[in-house]
């Protein structure tokens, strides 16, 4: 039998027995987040408000043990796993949403609100949370603002960050202050700017004000079926430039299409090579007309069918291949690589010829779903992990598709962090200096060496090295450093 | 004091030396006085290795720099502690990048925001930003200050547009945020934290920035009211009735007369509502309708309607923020826009006299002018402004007022936080001191 840590005691003595998870069995949960990485936590505390979040991490420290925050998990890039283990604070218990200020257009939330939950409640009021990832049914605001998440409908509305206007800041050293305010009129340097996107590495956010925005009063899906990649792109390149800016431009390709089919019935024939999903709202008036035109251009490319919804129902549907796409992965291999590039968008149908052609190369099936109109692809790379030297060579595939990102002017991640996987790509895109920056940004909030480490920044010591070591192949393929 | 006081200027002589172009004439100098403090040398940078050969020469010696753009809010702010050099950046003023398909486009911090507008204009897109006097006001500069305009409900401020950043820090070295991808959490939002900054952290070289397209159709309603009392309350009806207008405005008939004289001809010296709406025609003919029906509930009727001079009106409307600087004290009050009537009020309690007021009803800013105001009054009414969430500053004023009462207000919860950011990125304390909040 176990026994309990000195450290473990003084976690159950301040936020007691129920809330303190340290059994080898039950802290398999927080060993994965659906990454290749895995990280042992020594322990797994989960507060249920601001005092005991305070208090687990000033213990934390007293023992020198490292801390993790983690939200739900689904972040896809390492960043919610203890790397050095230690304890793993999971907020998953500080899941109200406090207030919905209906004419001022906000709501303050605890940080394990989900996602969804948020939306919902905001509905009530005619209001919607712009920000929705395709886990907005699990992942959570605290994790949203820590990898600054977008979603398909960020198109028109932005990411996180353009919808967190103060936070309650739990500080690496254990202070709390609340920073940023109702109108980002607090005078001084935009703190609340800093937090989100920084990937749990500066705080923990106790308590969030959100802003909310009005919900449409009409909304058209269209769905258009192509028999190339390229004739989609062509299209989503013809919606963009006709000066409409669509609610949502989302694209899947064949082997998503293969994977999808047969478990959610979409109703998408087979061999057709990509289907795009195309959203517009508003005002009634404006979505009549502005899905007309949207209609009239998708119709130019000579889609094989297209389909327009804009009954809720039906809508969600149309929705169904493009939410339930990473699920249904399932159907065609046991594990998947998600990849989270990012493109100025004008160059995502060379980028995806790109994906296919390393894909091929090291022999791998490829999903791809995208938020086409941000330039935001994901390339799931498809494979058995009990396959000897397929996660090796996943992992290598996954390096030389984030670097063609980057050659192409964009950047390794838009929406889930760069966490513990894409550390050491960093210098792709980002010089010493730069990078010098950022870490005295990080020491602004406080002694955070051992507060979430070995997130973001390259060469942390004592840092599992799973990925690393591949990471090292693609960098000793192509140079430490691009600077583009 | 600064040096042009002291006549100390030795420190300075090898700044020729650097660079071709200083400028030491005095009177040429005072173009860059900041609150009355004139520098001893300007360097008028043509390249962004200007900027880090000046930044490394400055720390060196140990000499204090503010950067200009088109210097529309050179006064913003306390008094500097010490100015040693202006660095002016008016003259980076190039397109880097522009893809226009990719609707981002990358340009050097001098360049003006009418040149930038009429760039874009070109290929059917903007960037959603009011400034105040755009055809001076350059985007290092609006970044700096980093504030939204008259249209910051439905566009928000300078840091929602933002996506890269280039910069060079208080010791020269050149360093960059973000990139040139509307996503992106690679690395921490360095273009953020410097958005506001004041020219405190680094000297912002290079803005890339995300862009709309033109809408079809832009449409203006201007309706009088018989008191800014009553145009407020109206248009707070009208931005929760119409929520996605696009501007919604309330004047008083101080700032009606004063927008008149500026361009906006749809205004008359009364008080007045402002109502925006863009997007497809239709789309924005049914929104102020929406609107319009609001405003009538309220009270208020006879709209005059203008298609043609929009720009001209609404640039008219947020040039007033600069309107007048010398002669009153210009007071910016931001709050949750429910809250609105009730900070105006008690602003008219407690202010003997106000010349004009400016109220973004759908997004909780007011701007306030009066001929006077001392510090106690000032400090008195941030504490009934409180309550309300709000935040007052003071926007510009004479001097003996900005070295009586702070002009950002008290110190708010994040000022450790803030100390430590500037500590880290300016140790010796040469950009800008002293011109921030809490004395940063």
């Amino acid at each position: 039998m176990k026994t309990p840590t000195p450290l473990v005691l003084d976690l159950i003595d301040a936020i007691g027995e129920e809330a303190v998870v340290w059994h080898d069995e039950d802290l398999l949960v927080y060993e994965y987040d659906g990454t290749i990485d895995r990280g042992n936590p020594d322990v797994i505390a989960l507060p249920a408000n601001t005092v005991d979040v305070v208090s687990l991490i000033k213990i934390a420290n007293k023992y020198e043990a490292p801390v993790t925050p983690r939200g739900a998990g689904t972040g896809l890039s390492g960043g919610a796993l203890a790397a050095k283990g230690g304890v793993i604070i999971g907020m998953n218990r500080m899941r109200r949403i406090l207030d919905v200020d209906p004419e001022n257009k906000t709501a303050l939330v605890q940080p394990g609100v989900v996602n969804l939950d948020l939306g919902s409640e905001a509905e009530r009021y005619g209001l919607a949370y712009a920000p929705d990832p395709s886990s907005q049914r699990a992942c959570t605001i605290g994790g949203n603002i820590a990898e600054n998440a977008g979603g398909p409908h960020t198109l028109a509305w932005g990411t996180t960050t353009n919808h967190v206007l103060a936070l309650e800041l739990v500080t690496a050293d254990g202070e709390v202050q609340w920073i940023g305010h109702d109108t980002r009129d607090e005078p001084g340097y935009d703190l609340v700017g800093c937090v989100v996107g920084s990937e749990g590495t500066v705080g923990i956010v106790t308590q969030a004000l959100v802003r909310l925005v009005p919900r449409p009063t009409a909304v058209r899906t269209m769905l258009a079926i192509y028999d190339s990649v390229r004739q989609a792109s062509n299209a989503v390149s013809a919606v963009v430039a006709s000066g409409i800016v669509p609610a949502a431009l989302e694209m899947i390709d064949k082997m998503t299409i293969a994977a999808v089919e047969p478990v959610l019935n979409t109703g998408f024939p087979l061999d057709a090579e990509a289907v795009l999903l195309v959203e517009v709202d508003g005002p009634e008036s404006q979505v009549e007309a502005e899905g007309a035109r949207v209609e009239g251009i998708l119709n130019r490319f000579e889609p094989r069918e297209l389909r327009s919804a804009t009954d809720p129902e039906e809508r969600e549907h149309l929705w169904a291949g493009r939410k339930g796409a990473i699920g249904a992965l399932g159907q065609i291999m046991p594990n998947y690589y998600l990849l989270d590039g990012v493109v100025p968008r004008t160059q995502l149908p060379d980028v995806l010829d790109g994906v296919y052609e390393i894909a091929e190369r090291y022999r791998l099936p490829v999903a791809n779903m995208f938020h086409a109109g941000d330039g935001n692809l994901h390339p799931c790379l498809l494979f058995d992990e009990r396959e000897p030297g397929a996660t090796e060579r996943v992992l290598d595939a996954g390096g030389e598709i984030m670097r063609l990102c980057v050659d192409a002017g964009g950047a390794i991640t838009g929406e889930h962090g760069v966490g513990l996987e894409k550390r050491d790509y960093l210098p792709w895109i980002f010089t010493e200096a730069d990078m010098d920056t950022m870490k005295s940004l990080r020491a602004a909030f406080g002694p955070t060496e051992n507060f979430n480490p070995c997130k973001i920044f390259p060469k942390g010591h004592g840092c599992g090295e799973a990925g690393h070591q591949h990471a090292q192949h693609q960098i000793a393929k192509f140079g430490p450093k691009a600077f583009v | 004091m600064a040096g042009a006081e002291t006549g100390d200027t030795a420190r300075l002589d090898s700044l020729s030396s650097l660079f071709d172009n200083v400028d030491s004439d005095s009177e040429r100098l005072r173009r860059y006085a900041v609150d009355d403090l004139v520098p001893d040398g300007a360097v008028r940078a043509t390249e962004i290795e200007d900027v880090e050969r000046l930044q490394s020469f400055a720390t060196e010696r140990d000499l204090s720099v503010i950067a200009h753009g088109g210097r529309t809010m050179r006064d913003l702010g306390m008094p500097p502690r010490k100015y040693d050099v202006a660095l002016d950046l008016s003259a980076l003023d190039q397109v880097v990048d522009y893809e226009p398909n990719d609707f981002t486009i990358t340009v050097q911090a001098g360049m003006t925001l009418a040149e930038l507008q009429r760039h874009l204009a070109t290929n059917g897109q903007f960037l959603p930003l009011d400034h105040p006097h755009f055809e001076r006001a350059t985007l290092g500069g609006i970044c700096a200050v980093g504030r939204g305009g008259l249209r910051r409900g439905s566009f928000g401020g300078p840091r929602d547009w933002l996506i890269g950043m280039r910069m060079v820090k208080a010791d020269g070295t050149a360093i960059k945020g973000g990139g040139k991808v509307v996503k992106n959490v690679s690395g921490y939002d360095l273009p953020k934290l410097f958005a506001g900054s004041l020219g405190t952290l680094g000297v912002i070289v290079e803005v890339t920035l995300k862009l709309r397209p033109q809408p079809a159709s832009d449409q203006i309603v201007a309706l009088n009211a018989p008191t800014f009392e009553s145009a407020l309350a109206a248009s707070r009806a009208a931005a929760n009735a119409a929520p996605f207008l696009n501007g919604c405005v309330a004047l008083s008939a101080g700032a009606s007369a004063n927008a008149h004289d500026l361009g906006a001809k749809v205004l008359h010296d009364q008080p007045a509502i402002l109502l925006r709406a863009n997007g497809l025609e239709t789309a924005a003919s049914e929104v102020l309708a929406q609107a319009l029906r609001a405003v009538r509930d309220a009270g208020i009727d006879n709209p005059e309607r203008t298609t043609t001079a929009i720009v001209e009106t609404w640039q008219a409307v947020a040039d007033l923020e600069l309107q007048n600087t010398e002669a009153c004290v210009r007071l910016r009050l931001g709050l949750p826009p429910a809250n609105l009537p009730r900070g105006q009020r008690i602003l008219a309690d407690n202010l003997p006299e106000v010349t004009s007021w400016v109220a973004a009803a759908d997004s909780g800013l007011m701007l306030v002018d009066v001929p006077t105001v001392d510090a106690d009054t000032v400090k008195t009414l941030r504490t009934l402004l409180g309550p309300l969430q709000g935040r007052l500053t003071i926007e510009s004023g004479p001097l003996e007022l900005k070295r009586a009462v702070d002009v950002w207000g008290p110190a708010g919860p994040g000022a450790r936080l803030m100390h430590n950011v500037k500590a880290q990125f300016d140790p010796s304390g040469i950009l800008s001191p002293g011109r921030f909040v809490d004395g940063i």
